[in-house]
Order: structure tokens, then C-alpha cells, then sequence
């Protein structure tokens, strides 16, 4: 292939991939919808979770906190009061911003720990956000409703807003989850470039620094602490910004969703996809989220897998053995994840 | 780049693990702009003198001045503030990155970019950026890298990979820069080689230097001043010439029985 073609090819898939993803909504019924909504909303979490544990080789057991933060910030923030709930009912595109801030303060005042704990330490210690998080989800009623959760208000933007009032856009229907998706691309592609800022930058060398030889990071001038605290801060706040679009999607939040599950699904998704990538974790985060839709969608198709509830392999449990194999076999014949060996591939050619 | 750097002070510096004396109250200084050897059998201590200078180690006492400043009891950040850069006597060079990004670690003390302006990338962040690139390339070529910078450091040669961590180093433009067995490993021609950089970063740059080194060949061509360390006491501290000579340096390198 000639040179010129060679660099062209790059931006034309972006932008073929752009079109394609702007397109989708027109095309893909309410189900695909709401499980691309789900993987996107995953891949924000997951980038700032690959940030702390793949760029910086910080562990944390605690982003299932920090989503429940965000998602349960947005509601008290944009909720109404009630006689049984406390809502501030503040618009809610601020009550959005303020749940992010707000996961960021929580992982600022956790920080002081996370900067002085190390790698695996660190996953210990914030194995305990898990406990006390879920305690607080299931027993501040007035916050969280308690056991059956709370409604989440719909997200309103610039008069528009994100509920199930359809908006009719060339002949197709639009409901919350067609508008939603919008909404959703914006913020993954703005986590996306922020992240990979950081990563290419300044900060970026100074984190992957502390990950390889933490002892030489100091030397070379980086304060390895600060550092921590500030990368655990930054990875709060993309998981307090999936929380809220979590929240958005499914409608209503639930305590029973924020446990340790959910924090190791996280984990699955940055080494599935390939740690300290922001590639990584997006395709990790789709892969991991939408494996059980999929086998949702096909079980009566699929061997072994049958619906929920009729005594064989439900297609929960299903995605959770092949994603728990998938990390098994990332691990030992994919020790990059599964956007690495593309990457080696490119970056050898030129030189052979 | 650093013109009249201080004067490194060491005054009686022990440093004590559980019981094991590393370190007994040893102490020489490092004129402005020379090179200074610390050399020793293994297990002398000289490892551990660096990691104390570095701020890795704690002393348990004793003083180390560097121009007006106290170093121990400083963080290992801080000490890189003041313009102390060292080598690993064990490559600390990650792997997978490229050289130049190794190298632009070295920059991290002397850029501001922070969170925001790198995830946004505000044109300060750009700018800074490509001046920095600019100025490790020169030094790439000061060490004689210039055609690898783009190259994973793990790929290149074992002798390559300790010139990258010397560059790594120079890139902090450093007032001190400790080299911990720089040619340790190498080749006759790369210690050579190493040997010219080492000396021209004295001559052409006036950074003082810190070397430990087993290689006698280069500590003698190198070293202005050699301080001589046995089982963390100093037992010889002068020109080359005169611990060279030394019989208690012939005897801790030899043996009793070969001061015949």
C-alpha cells in the first residue's frame, strides 16, 4: 500500500466508525440500545479503573463505591423530596456534574490511604469501601430508599429531555435511550481523550513510573504519594460519571448492583482489554458487558444455556463462567489483553 | 546548563538495619564540578551510601549537606528538586516505553503539566511538551542515542540501556548526578565509551559526580578524589594515586596475606 493511503487509513476508520456509532439509534431496536448504552457507560468506569490499577499498578477493590456514589448522588441532587426520600431537586444537569465532583470528594477523602498503600495493599483496603458503601446503600433510607432502591430522575439538557416523551427525528421515534446514547457517545468520547491525555503527557509517564520501579519514580523527581492520591481522585470521578449514566440507563438504582460483583467485573474488564490502555479498557468494558446480553438474547439458541429460572445454566451465570475463563486465558496467552498484540503488530512492521 | 555547583558535604553518616551496621559514621566531600569515586569490596556499603544521598535509605545519623541544604530526612522527590539525578546500579528502565519517553521522565522536576492541562491539552501543555522533546533529544545526543530514541529501552543492548538510564539522568539537568556501576556489564568498547561521556559530562557540563564503580581501570581514570569503604567504615580517602598505594586498601581488596 503507497504512504499517503497508509495515513489516511486511520482517520477514515475513525470516522467510518464514528458515522457508524451517530447511525445506530436509528437502526438498532430499545435492547441493543440499552446494552450499547451499558457498555458505554462501563468503558467511562473502566478507563478511570485502567488510570489507577493499569497505568499506575494502584489495585482497587472500591469502583463499585464510587459508581454508587455517582449514581446515588444524581438522584438525592436532581431527585424531588418526598415523604420517605431526601432530594435536593437541583436541574439535573447540574445534579450530573455535582454527583461526579461529589465521587471525586469521596475518593479525596479516601486519598490520604491510597496514596500511601501499594499495589495490592491498597485492593485490601478498599475492599472495605464495598462494605461500608452497601451498608449505607441498604440502611440510609431517606437517601437511598433502602432495599428497593430509588427512581432515577431523567437527565434534561438544553430543553431536551431524556425521558420516554418521544421526539420524532427523521421518521424514528426517539425515546430515552435513543436520546440517552447521544449523551452517552459525548461523554465516553470526552472520558476517552482525557484519559488518553493524561496517559501521553506529564502525568501519564510519571504514573506508569510508579508502576514499573516506584523507587526510581521518586528519584526521578516524581512525589510518588501526591501522585496516588491524584490518579485515585481522577479514577473516582470517571467512575462517579458511569455511576450517573448507569443510573440513566436503567432508570431506577438498586444497593443490591454496587457489591463486589460489580468491582470485579470492572477488574475482569481492564485485564481482559489490556492494562493501562484507554483502548483496553473500552473494549474490555464491551466485552465484558455485553457477553451476558448476548447470551440473554440468544439462550434458547445456544447449547447449554437456557432461560433464567428453568434449572439449567442461566446465561448470567453463563457469561460469568466465559468471561472468568476469558480472563484466564487473557492472562496466560494474552498477558497485553486483547488490543495488544494489534498494537505489536503495527509497531514492528516499519521496522522489519 | 549548571554553573558552580555546590559542594556535597557527608559528616559522620551511619545507617543502621536491625542490628547490621551498613553504614559507621563515614563521611568525605565532593568539590564543585569533580569526580568523586566511592569504591569497596562487596558489602562495603556503598549502595547504601547512594540510597541515603537519594533519599531511598534513612540515616539513622549524621549529616548530609548538599550546598545549604540538609539532605537526610528529605523525601526522594525533594532531593531530585535540589538537582541530585542517580543511575541504578540495576536497570530501572521500564521495559516497554520508548527511550525518548524514558528520558522525558527525567524532565518530570523541571515541567509543570498536570492532570488538566494533559487530559485537555491546553496549548501550554503542548508547547512545553515539544520544547522538552527538544532539549532530550539534544542530550540523546550528548550520550550518543540519538538514532535509538524511538526504540522500546528493553530492545536495545544491555550497554545502550545503562547509557539511556545516564541520559535519563542528565535529562533532569542535575547539580550532582550519583552513577551507580555505570559500566558494569559492558563491553570494552561501550565502557569506553561510557567512560568519555562520564568525563565529558564533567568537563563540558560541571556537574559534580558520585561514581561507585568495581571497574579500577575507569575509577582511576576518572575519579579526581576516591573515598574507599570496607564493611561500612572508611578506611582510605585521597587522590587515586595514594589509595591506590593505600595498605589498608591493598588489604581489604587482597587479603592480609598479600601485602608482601
Amino acid at each position: 500500500m503507497s504512504e499517503p493511503i497508509k495515513r489516511l487509513r486511520r482517520p477514515a476508520l475513525w470516522t467510518a466508525g464514528a458515522v457508524l456509532l451517530l447511525a445506530l439509534p436509528f437502526y438498532l431496536d430499545r435492547f441493543w440500545l440499552q446494552a450499547g448504552l451499558f457498555a458505554m457507560a462501563a468503558a467511562i468506569g473502566a478507563i478511570g479503573l485502567n488510570l489507577l490499577t493499569g497505568a499506575t499498578g494502584q489495585l482497587s477493590m472500591g469502583h463499585a463505591f464510587f459508581l454508587a456514589v455517582g449514581a446515588y448522588g444524581y438522584c438525592v441532587l436532581a431527585g424531588d423530596s418526598t415523604a420517605t426520600l431526601t432530594g435536593l431537586n437541583l436541574p439535573s444537569w447540574l445534579a450530573a456534574v455535582l454527583a461526579v465532583a461529589l465521587a471525586g470528594v469521596a475518593g479525596g477523602l479516601f486519598s490520604p490511604i491510597a496514596g500511601r498503600l501499594q499495589g495490592a495493599y491498597l485492593g485490601i483496603a478498599t475492599l472495605a469501601l464495598i462494605f461500608i458503601g452497601q451498608h449505607v446503600l441498604f440502611n440510609a433510607h431517606d437517601l437511598t430508599g433502602g432495599f428497593n432502591g430509588r427512581d432515577v430522575p431523567p437527565l434534561s439538557l438544553f430543553g431536551v429531555t431524556f425521558d420516554e416523551s418521544e421526539l420524532l427525528v427523521a421518521a424514528v421515534p426517539f425515546g430515552s435511550a435513543e436520546k440517552l446514547w447521544y449523551v452517552a457517545l459525548l461523554a465516553l468520547a470526552g472520558c476517552a481523550l482525557f484519559a488518553r491525555g493524561v496517559l501521553r503527557g506529564r502525568p501519564g509517564r510519571a504514573m506508569n513510573a510508579i508502576r514499573d520501579h516506584r523507587i526510581a519514580a521518586g528519584v526521578m523527581g516524581v512525589p510518588v504519594a501526591r501522585y496516588r492520591a491524584g490518579v485515585f481522585v481522577l479514577s473516582s470521578m470517571y467512575a462517579g460519571l458511569a455511576g450517573v449514566l448507569l443510573a440513566l440507563v436503567f432508570q431506577r438504582t438498586v444497593p443490591e448492583y454496587f457489591g463486589m460483583i460489580l468491582s470485579l467485573e470492572y477488574l475482569a474488564m481492564i485485564v481482559i482489554g489490556g492494562l493501562g490502555s484507554v483502548a483496553g479498557a473500552v473494549v474490555g468494558a464491551v466485552f465484558v458487558s455485553l457477553l451476558p446480553q448476548l447470551l440473554t438474547r440468544y439462550s434458547d439458541a445456544l447449547p447449554l444455556v437456557s432461560a433464567p429460572g428453568t434449572g439449567g445454566v442461566a446465561p448470567g451465570e453463563a457469561s460469568r463462567y466465559l468471561y472468568g475463563a476469558a480472563v484466564v486465558a487473557v492472562v496466560l496467552f494474552l498477558p497485553g489483553g486483547l488490543v495488544r498484540p494489534a498494537l505489536r503488530r503495527k509497531t514492528t512492521t516499519p521496522g522489519e | 546548563m549548571s554553573t558552580g555547583a555546590p559542594t556535597l558535604e557527608v559528616r559522620d553518616l551511619t545507617v543502621r538495619f536491625a542490628g547490621l551496621t551498613a553504614l559507621d559514621g563515614i563521611g568525605f566531600t565532593v568539590r564543585p564540578g569533580t569526580v568523586h569515586a566511592v569504591i569497596g569490596p562487596n558489602g562495603a556499603g556503598k549502595s547504601t551510601c547512594f540510597n541515603v544521598l537519594s533519599g531511598v535509605y534513612r540515616a539513622t545519623s549524621g549529616s548530609v549537606r548538599f550546598g545549604g541544604e540538609e539532605l537526610t530526612g528529605l523525601p526522594a522527590h525533594r532531593i531530585a528538586d535540589l538537582g541530585v539525578a542517580r543511575t541504578f546500579q540495576n536497570l530501572a528502565l521500564p521495559p516497554g516505553a520508548t527511550v525518548e519517553d524514558s528520558l522525558m521522565l527525567g524532565r518530570h522536576r523541571l515541567t509543570r503539566t498536570g492532570f488538566v492541562a494533559a487530559g485537555l491539552g491546553l496549548p501550554y501543555a503542548v508547547r512545553e511538551e515539544a520544547r522538552h522533546r527538544e532539549r532530550v533529544r539534544e542530550i540523546a545526543a550528548f550520550v550518543g542515542l540519538e538514532d535509538q530514541l524511538a526504540r522500546p529501552a528493553g530492545t536495545l543492548p544491555y550497554g545502550q540501556q545503562k547509557l539511556a538510564e545516564l541520559a535519563r539522568a542528565l535529562c533532569m539537568e542535575p547539580k550532582l548526578l550519583l552513577l551507580d556501576e555505570p559500566v558494569a556489564g559492558m563491553t570494552a568498547g561501550e565502557r569506553r565509551a561510557t567512560a568519555a561521556v562520564v568525563a565529558g559530562v564533567r568537563d563540558s557540563l560541571g556537574i559534580s559526580i558520585v561514581l561507585v564503580e568495581h571497574d579500577m581501570g575507569v575509577v582511576m581514570r576518572l575519579a579526581d578524589s576516591v573515598t574507599v569503604l570496607d564493611f561500612g567504615r572508611l578506611i582510605a580517602d585521597g587522590t587515586p594515586a595514594s589509595v591506590q598505594s593505600d595498605p589498608a586498601v591493598v588489604r581489604a581488596y587482597l587479603g592480609e596475606e598479600a601485602t608482601s
